[in-house]
């Protein structure tokens, strides 16, 4: 009765393959529920961005070029964070939201630089509540983007690990899910450093 | 019924179902005994051309081919089940990914799911239990589900039908139907109904999986074959006596739990016109998704067609619910239409006259675990509805809502608070310090009830940390709380709640009630557990040792006052540790004596009742807010 043997290792096998295949599902859905959590901060953020544009505008009047490389840029991220949103296991569109994200953080650092030389600008106190509510937005999708990227690592590990490599391709989850990494989120968290002298 | 009687209920019933498990492996096993002996019959006969009867095949088997049959059948029931208990191990969230549930945040939730928030929010804090992550299950009929082994790891699913058809009246029976399953225990029978039925059902697959590829091999293909058909007729067969099983456990829960429904919100029409809206829905109460099956028996209503009305039906008929809620029902379903959502707060009742907790006595106390009502449930709309929209933002975000637990640890004494402030900003994320500073005054203001509560919704938000960022919360709160060298009660209680909701969702559940039967066997810990209400409830030493004594008599316990000159919540964890041994019938008996020693001299102090809170928390005795609209 090899035969009985035979069938308990085989359904051991079948459970084994079964539970790998069930963890990937959790693990994916759990990183894009993370995915989630980026999304509505990086909607309040471009949200924020053309009222502190238009804020801006009646003191820049010189600086058309600036701002509207800010909004061209805002508006190519949101684009963006749609595509990703839509599919956050498609490497591609994370990685091009990760892009048209430097864009918009250098923009917006340029922007920054040249707002250093208005100080009325800087001491308006529509100004001074926008740039506050953009920090702190910028805080909350830095870590809404660590908890998304643990959950991502999480997810890639785990399908890198040696028994699950050999399924993880067969069950569809062949390609590793893609960090999302802004390229310039340190400058955007620090006020850029200007001197006069 | 009240909850220590359906817990303990709950957990008799998962020993009955173990025993009718037993049985039907064992009729799983004989079965196919009988079947080889069949099959040998019968191939014997093809191959020889001689005719023999059953018995004398059977005389002619070894011994040793029954030992390895049943090992065999019994060996992949065990694997099956273990595996499936193994998937589920993550708690209530597993069973809502399954299903495809969306998790709902609310600060995108918008008009009908913002409502839902809200019932979901009143019903956790009225019931004393951490609000539950909410999954919206993309289906247009009217169902819902909870899930979870404890409270602590529990999730609530709801169909977008039951969003869109029901009004807030009927939501919130649904809801309080979906409570008093988590309250009683069957969400954890539930679970591991899954877990042991899908051993059975897998006998049964196996067959059909050996039938369709045994066929086709060139040698033994006959024999082959027909061992798989006969597989997986045994394993249908397994199926039928599972689902003779789960359909008899749930009915008569879901029973039990319409009426707990009625109980908590004092309506019956809520659950009711759901139930009608069910009955006269396009989609009824049917679930798509073909995850559904395995978990039908956990829904609000039927989810599977095929077996409606039959003995294998999981739910009750409709007709027999609505009668048994409303014994006058015409007989009449209601077709739903959209109705017009209202989602404030305010708008569903009026306020009506509140019981003021001065009337609250120690049995009131051990009463009222796990028992929310119509006042408790108006009381907790009213505390939610006059809380600071700041602080309730904050509670609901996952970056402010650690912002604000940091908040309330943060001492009142100027130099510790500096300290605390600089800890949080070397080893916090980058403006979590500032967003706790900007938290701090309003938070100073609270009541220790309104920080649990906050504390209580804040709990979904958190549990949607990510595991590092889980690991650095607890590590700074820890080192939040010791900052001044020393552990006060109130820090001890939300560092206690804190710790048991999210330890089951980020480690796994862990165990819950235990079987020891007598409190006596653990006078010493019932003694040290006492001796620090009485000596942390009063400050003369006299009322100390005399309210202690009280207490210790209506327990039928000698014991020796200890005095306690601080608060030492290591000795208190030990003590509470042991406890939680006991079973959920033990328990009202000591939560009410420790009730009796804090009510002592005619009122309970805000610390007293914190404390009575985190030790019945610590019981996994859920113990209700002492909420009251008008302070703060």
């Amino acid at each position: 009765m090899e035969f009985i043997i035979f069938l308990v290792i085989i359904a051991a096998l079948g459970f084994w393959a079964v539970s790998i295949y069930n963890k990937l599902v959790t693990l994916k859905n759990r990183y894009e529920n993370g995915f989630a959590q980026i999304e509505v901060q990086l909607k309040r953020r471009y949200d924020l961005i053309p009222n502190l544009v238009e804020t801006a505008k009646g003191y820049l009047s010189h600086e058309r070029e600036t701002l509207e490389a800010v909004i061209a840029a805002r508006n190519q991220a949101m684009a963006g964070l749609q595509a990703a949103a839509a599919d956050p296991g498609n490497a591609s569109a994370i990685k091009d939201l990760a892009s048209a994200e430097g864009l918009l953080g250098n923009a917006m650092g340029r922007l920054n630089v040249v707002m250093e030389a208005y100080p009325d600008l800087k001491a308006n106190q529509n100004m001074m509540q926008l740039t506050e509510e953009l920090t702190t937005t910028e805080n909350k999708v830095s870590f809404a983007r660590q908890g998304y990227n643990d959950q991502v690592t999480d997810y890639n590990t785990y399908k890198q690990t040696f028994p699950p490599v050999l399924f993880a391709g067969m069950f569809g989850h062949a390609t590793d899910a893609e960090l999302l990494e802004f390229e310039d989120s340190e400058q955007i968290q620090q006020a850029p450093q200007v001197s006069f002298n | 019924m009240n909850f220590y009687q359906a817990q303990d209920n709950a957990r008799r019933k998962t020993g009955q179902l173990v025993l009718l498990f037993f049985a039907a492996v064992v009729t799983l096993v004989i079965l196919t005994n009988i079947l080889v002996v069949f099959i040998y019959m019968f191939t014997a006969q093809g191959s020889v051309g001689m005719t023999r009867g059953f018995s004398e095949t059977l005389a002619t088997l070894p011994a040793e081919n029954w030992i390895l049959i049943s090992t065999g059948v019994i060996g992949i029931i065990a694997l099956a089940s273990g595996f499936k208990f193994l998937s589920l191990r993550g708690g209530g969230r597993t069973i809502a990914e399954a299903l495809g549930g969306q998790l709902l945040n609310p600060q995108t939730a918008t008009g009908s799911q913002q409502r839902l928030l809200n019932v979901v929010e009143e019903m956790a804090i009225a019931s004393g239990i951490s609000v539950p992550p909410v999954y919206l299950i993309p289906e247009p009929s009217i169902n819902a589900f909870a899930a979870g082994f404890s409270p602590d790891d529990a999730v609530i699913g709801i169909n977008q039908g039951t969003l869109d058809l029901l009004n807030r009246e009927e939501l919130q029976g649904v809801v309080a139907h979906e409570f008093s399953h988590i309250l009683n225990g069957d969400t954890r029978i539930n679970l591991r109904l899954i877990a042991i039925l899908h051993g059975i059902l897998f006998i049964g697959m196996i067959g059909y999986g050996i039938m369709r590829t045994g066929g086709f091999s060139r040698r033994n293909g006959l024999p082959v074959a027909a061992m798989g058909l006969g597989l997986l007729v045994v394993g249908y067969g397994g199926t039928f006596f599972g689902n003779l099983i789960k359909a008899a456990v749930s009915r008569q829960r879901e029973f039990l739990a319409d009426a707990s429904a009625v109980q908590f919100t004092r309506n019956p029409d809520g659950i009711a016109n759901a139930l009608k809206k069910i009955g006269g829905a396009t989609y009824g109460s049917f679930i798509e998704n073909s995850e559904a099956e395995q978990a039908s028996h956990m829904f609000f209503g039927a989810a599977a067609k095929k077996f409606a009305g039959s003995m294998f039906a999981t739910h009750p008929p409709l007709d027999a619910r609505i009668s048994a809620i409303n014994p006058n029902w015409d007989g009449q379903y209601e077709i739903p239409d959209m109705p017009v959502n209202s989602t404030s707060r305010q708008t569903a009742t009026s306020s009506v006259g509140i019981a003021g907790f001065a009337q609250m006595t120690p049995d009131s106390i051990a009463e009222s675990v796990g028992r929310p009502d119509t006042d408790s449930l108006e009381e907790a709309r009213q505390v939610i509805a006059s809380t600071p929209d700041m602080l309730l933002d904050a509670a609901h975000d996952s970056f402010d809502a650690r912002a604000l637990i940091y908040a309330m640890l943060i001492s009142t004494e100027r130099d510790i608070a500096a300290a605390q402030i600089q800890h949080l900003a070397q080893h916090a994320d980058a403006g979590v310090a500032k967003q706790t500073g900007s938290l701090l005054e309003a938070v100073a203001n609270l009541s220790a009830e309104r920080k649990l509560m906050l504390l209580e919704i804040s709990i979904p938000a958190l549990k949607a940390l990510s595991k590092p960022q889980y690991k650095r919360f607890m590590n700074n709160t820890a080192s939040l709380i010791t900052a001044d060298k020393q552990v006060d009660v109130l820090e001890w209680v939300l560092h206690r709640v804190l710790i048991k909701d999210l330890y089951g969702h980020f480690e796994g559940p862990q165990q819950y009630h235990g079987r020891v039967k007598n409190l006596r066997k653990y006078t010493a810990d019932v003694v040290t557990v006492l001796s620090i209400i009485a000596s942390h409830g009063h400050t003369e030493v006299a009322d100390q040792i005399a309210s202690f004594e009280s207490a210790c008599a209506t327990l039928n316990i000698d014991g020796v006052f200890e005095k306690q000159a601080h608060f030492n919540f290591e000795r208190l964890n030990e003590s509470l540790g042991r406890l939680r041994k006991l079973t959920p019938l033990a328990k009202p008996e000591l939560i009410k004596a420790c009730a009796i020693s804090a009510e002592f001299d005619g009122e309970i102090s805000d610390t007293e009742y914190a404390l009575l809170q985190g030790i019945s928390v610590t019981l996994d005795c859920p113990l209700p807010a002492r909420l009251d609209p008008q302070t703060r």
